[in-house]
């Protein structure tokens, strides 16, 4: 296996998914600085930063890149940075953006001048990755972030090069939006020559630029229009937006991965002659540049996913140029999920009085009449997962949530509600679960459990934590420290480097005065269901700390200890799960429901195995099997043991 | 029907977490890189590759592009009914991404199945490999199934190599065309941890592939 050269050549064409194309096109630009937190669909693009100064590491000299506790945090860390002359990129989900708005509000108000700040925004129509699908781009109009939209990966490396170009020019932040779909799509990318980033750079005082206050703030409000307004009649120039011309009298405006379902709706229609203008930059518009594509046309359909934001404003310029077009779009599309090239072409064939192509409609039609049959397949906890464990003495304790509410959150305990488990009652956002639980727990004699994971905790945990404490909420909270942001792929993010420098929840928790905690390990489950059941028979605040490393880590780690051992010619020491007698309860399938038990018959009788292949030993399902039909035994005896890490 | 060089190759991989869906879909855009193809454009999911989740992704490639772009490869989705070859590691994920298939898809069927959690818990049922073939018939009779987690594992003794096997599997099909095996082979050396062991999977599934009788 060789390195990646992708993001090293100087020259070539290359393979490269949306997310990578933007590194190199960072790269290319010269970035200094990066900073985010981790979410779907932008998590990987720290990865790439990081693995490429892994494998170069002469670079660091030149870029810095950080995984910030929060977005709030890496905003202003960007903007901080961008405030001594250098170029920063901030990726962010789109619910992400919510957390930085309150940071971004006032930056892009101030601007990043002397430096160049490029956020790059993940939106996710469909919520392929995420609690919701919200449309983030009515920030663009807010917080007037001019807004780029690419469709291609070429278009991802090329453009936001060009973003920071802009930004440099119009002391403006500009964001670079993608969506899901783009983000993780694949195609070829031409590479130019690399830029290396300023070392160095210095903050210069400026009072009335950096302080938006009282008189600043109107001044720098005023001052952000004229930036506006002048970017926007660069636009024409900037070869971001084009138009395919055709006779037709109906035309259509789109941007971004619509535009491609678009032209391969048109090509399936056999509709060659309507006139398309592609969007680049969907915020901020030139008036004129519109008008000279739609005062000819008698209609205009606007092909853009959720909310109605392009019709919006197309609408508004029609309406101050006077022009007699009719504007259509959130009328025959959907304003929710996912657009495809199907959607566009059905759509597209009832406002052209066209007939869809029938290949596709059988598929659909075909499709619909089976697929309640197709059984469900969910993401869900891997085996071995330690918080699926906790999940089941909490399960246990509480006699199935008999008379209990779960206020769940963000991270892999998102999934606690799916069944069968079915073990979480509502989820808001990061840290949602246990502000909701401190309302809650004033107005309802129900017992109210809230559980956080440890970046959650750290993300915007600790401050619902000080007030639940303030209050002696009646609450338990349950605190996941797996040592990991497992959910986006256990980056190497600040969460280990506070674990490297000795640091613990479990002293927050004390320094803060938690009335009641306790460390718990959800592998020895008897032991923590005892103490969820005398936790929520306690007044006031509990805490309850599950201190066990994430499973899909421990197991990797462990996998490794065994083939160095091996590789020396050593044994280790392997324990096996099985089982035999099963009296077939489910008190494994369907309480702990563990992925690497599955339901076999044998010589005509049902009963439960265990997947060797999957099991990571923990040892969970042989504590907890009512029946004593799952049996442990040990291979290898002499051989080394090999437990988990700690 | 002979493919044109200018026609879109569409090529869906079905199969769940960690039967290596998006190493195979990237192995065959590198391949197609090889081929010198002009265009890829393909739709990967990532996130829940670790968590038990049902995975797709969209394999598009276009050997040469027109001029006019309005006839091209543009978007990262295949559209409903239009995939040309259907790569299932898993049985019911066939089932599960149906909609993209249609009278022209040839369908290579991995039979060993892995039940969810629901099925494991009896709370719904998984349909018997007959079953799952007989509603796939209704879009096309061009379906061939293996076991090849069986083969592996009597070969290899892993099951890491499924995805692979399965490529070799499909080659014979023709669906794939303009890669040759030799563009694998090379992709599989640059970007594998295990390339011998993958290379015989690849020829393994091609030997298996070229028993089938294809119309």
């Amino acid at each position: 296996m060789k390195s990646d050269s992708r993001f090293i050549d100087e020259t070539g064409k290359v393979l490269m998914l949306g997310n990578e194309a933007l590194v190199r096109g960072c790269l290319e630009a010269g970035v200094s600085y990066v900073s985010q937190y981790p979410g779907t669909p932008t998590s990987d693009i720290g990865e790439y930063f990081h693995q490429v100064l892994t494998e170069n590491p002469d670079l660091k000299d030149y870029l810095v890149h950080q995984w910030a506790v929060n977005e709030a945090v890496a905003t202003s860390s960007c903007a901080g940075a961008a405030w001594t002359g250098v170029r920063t990129f901030n990726p962010m989900k789109h619910v992400g953006l919510n957390v930085a708005s309150d940071a971004l509000s006032v930056i892009a108000l101030n601007g990043p001048n002397p430096g160049a700040m490029v956020i790059g925004v993940g939106s996710d129509p469909g919520s392929l990755g995420s609690h919701q699908e919200q449309n983030e781009r009515f920030y663009a109009w807010m917080l007037h972030l001019p807004t780029i939209e690419p469709h291609t990966p070429q278009e991802c490396k090329d453009w936001v090069k060009l973003a920071f170009d802009l930004s440099e020019k119009y002391d403006l932040v500009i964001n670079l939006r993608t969506s899901t779909r783009n983000a993780h799509s694949r195609g070829f990318v031409e590479l130019e020559p690399l830029k290396k980033g300023k070392e160095k750079g210095e903050f210069i005082r400026n009072i009335p630029k950096f302080n938006s206050l009282p008189p600043h703030a109107i001044n720098n409000h005023v001052r952000l229009y004229e930036r506006i307004e002048r970017l926007r009649e660069a636009i024409p120039d900037l070869g971001l937006n084009k138009i395919y011309p055709g006779n037709n009298k109906i035309g259509i405006i789109t941007s971004g991965v619509p535009f491609g379902y678009t032209m391969e709706a048109l090509h399936q229609l056999e509709l060659y002659n309507v006139p398309i203008l592609k969007l680049g930059m969907i915020y901020p518009l030139n008036y004129q540049e519109i008008t000279n594509f739609i005062q000819d046309l008698e209609k205009i359909i606007i092909i853009e996913e959720l909310e109605p934001f392009l019709e919006i404003k197309i609408s508004e310029i029609a309406q101050i140029k006077k022009l007699n077009v009719e504007i259509i779009g959130s009328k025959y599309f959907p304003k929710f999920n996912e657009f495809s090239t199907g959607l566009v072409a059905t759509t597209l064939a009832k406002i052209f009085h066209k007939k869809p192509n029938e290949q596709m409609i059988k598929a659909i039609d075909y499709f619909n009449s089976y697929k309640e049959m197709i059984p469900s397949r969910f993401p869900t906890f891997c085996a071995g997962c330690p918080e699926r464990a906790t999940l089941y003495s909490i399960l246990k304790a509480t006699n199935q949530l008999e008379n209990t509410v779960v206020c769940g959150d963000i991270g892999c305990y998102v999934m606690s509600f799916f069944p069968p488990q079915q073990c979480s009652d509502l989820i808001i956002c990061m840290s949602g679960g246990l502000s909701a639980a401190i309302g809650m727990s004033t107005k309802t004699d129900q017992k109210v459990l809230a559980m956080i994971g440890d970046s959650t905790f750290f993300h915007t945990g600790l401050s619902p934590l000080a007030e639940a404490i303030g209050y002696d909420s009646n609450i338990l909270l349950i605190i996941f420290d797996n040592e990991w942001t497992a959910m986006t792929g256990h980056q190497n993010d600040v969460l280990r480097y506070l674990i490297n420098k000795d640091f613990s929840i479990e002293k927050v928790c004390r320094a803060l005065g938690v009335p009641w905690l306790r460390v718990e390990d959800s592998y020895n489950p008897k032991k923590l269901t005892k103490s969820i059941e005398e936790a929520l028979n306690a007044k006031g605040l509990k805490v309850i700390i599950i201190k066990r490393e994430c499973g899909l880590q421990a197991h990797r780690y462990r996998m490794q200890q065994i083939r160095s051992i091996e590789s020396q010619g050593e044994k280790a020491q392997e324990e096996l799960f099985h089982i035999t007698g099963c009296q077939m309860c489910h008190e494994c399938s369907r309480i702990l429901s563990c992925p690497a038990i599955r339901r076999v018959e044998i010589d005509g009788y049902e009963t439960m195995q265990i997947d060797d292949d999957r099991c990571i030993r923990c040892g969970v399902c042989y504590q907890i099997c009512p029946n004593g039909a799952i049996h442990k035994s040990t291979l290898n005896l002499l051989g080394e043991e090999v437990p988990f890490r700690h | 029907m002979k493919v044109k060089e200018t026609d879109i190759v569409n090529i869906v991989i079905a199969g769940t977490a960690g039967q290596g869906v998006i190493t195979l879909k990237r192995l065959i855009e590198f391949a197609a890189q090889k081929s010198g193809v002009e265009r890829v454009f393909g739709s990967e999911m990532h996130g829940l590759a670790q968590r038990e989740g049902a995975i797709t992704s969209h394999t598009r490639y276009q050997k040469k592009i027109f001029k006019d772009e309005r006839r091209n490869l543009q978007s990262p989705l295949i559209c409903y009914g239009d995939a040309d070859i259907f790569i299932c590691l898993e049985p019911v994920e066939a089932l599960r991404r149906g909609i993209f298939a249609s009278q022209k898809t040839t369908f290579v069927l991995n039979e060993h199945d892995i039940p969810g959690v629901m099925i494991t818990a009896d709370l719904e049922a998984y349909p018997p490999l007959d079953k799952i073939v007989e509603i796939l018939k209704e879009y096309s009779n061009d379906i061939h199934t293996i076991n090849a987690t069986k083969i592996c594992l009597n070969n290899f003794n892993s099951n890491l190599m499924v995805n692979i096997f399965m490529l070799g599997y499909a080659i014979p099909t023709g669906k794939l065309p303009f890669i040759n095996v030799e563009h694998y082979e090379e992709v599989i050396k640059e970007w594998l941890r295990d390339p011998d062991i993958n290379i015989k999977a690849l020829h393994l599934g091609i030997e298996e592939g070229n028993k089938v009788n294809y119309i």
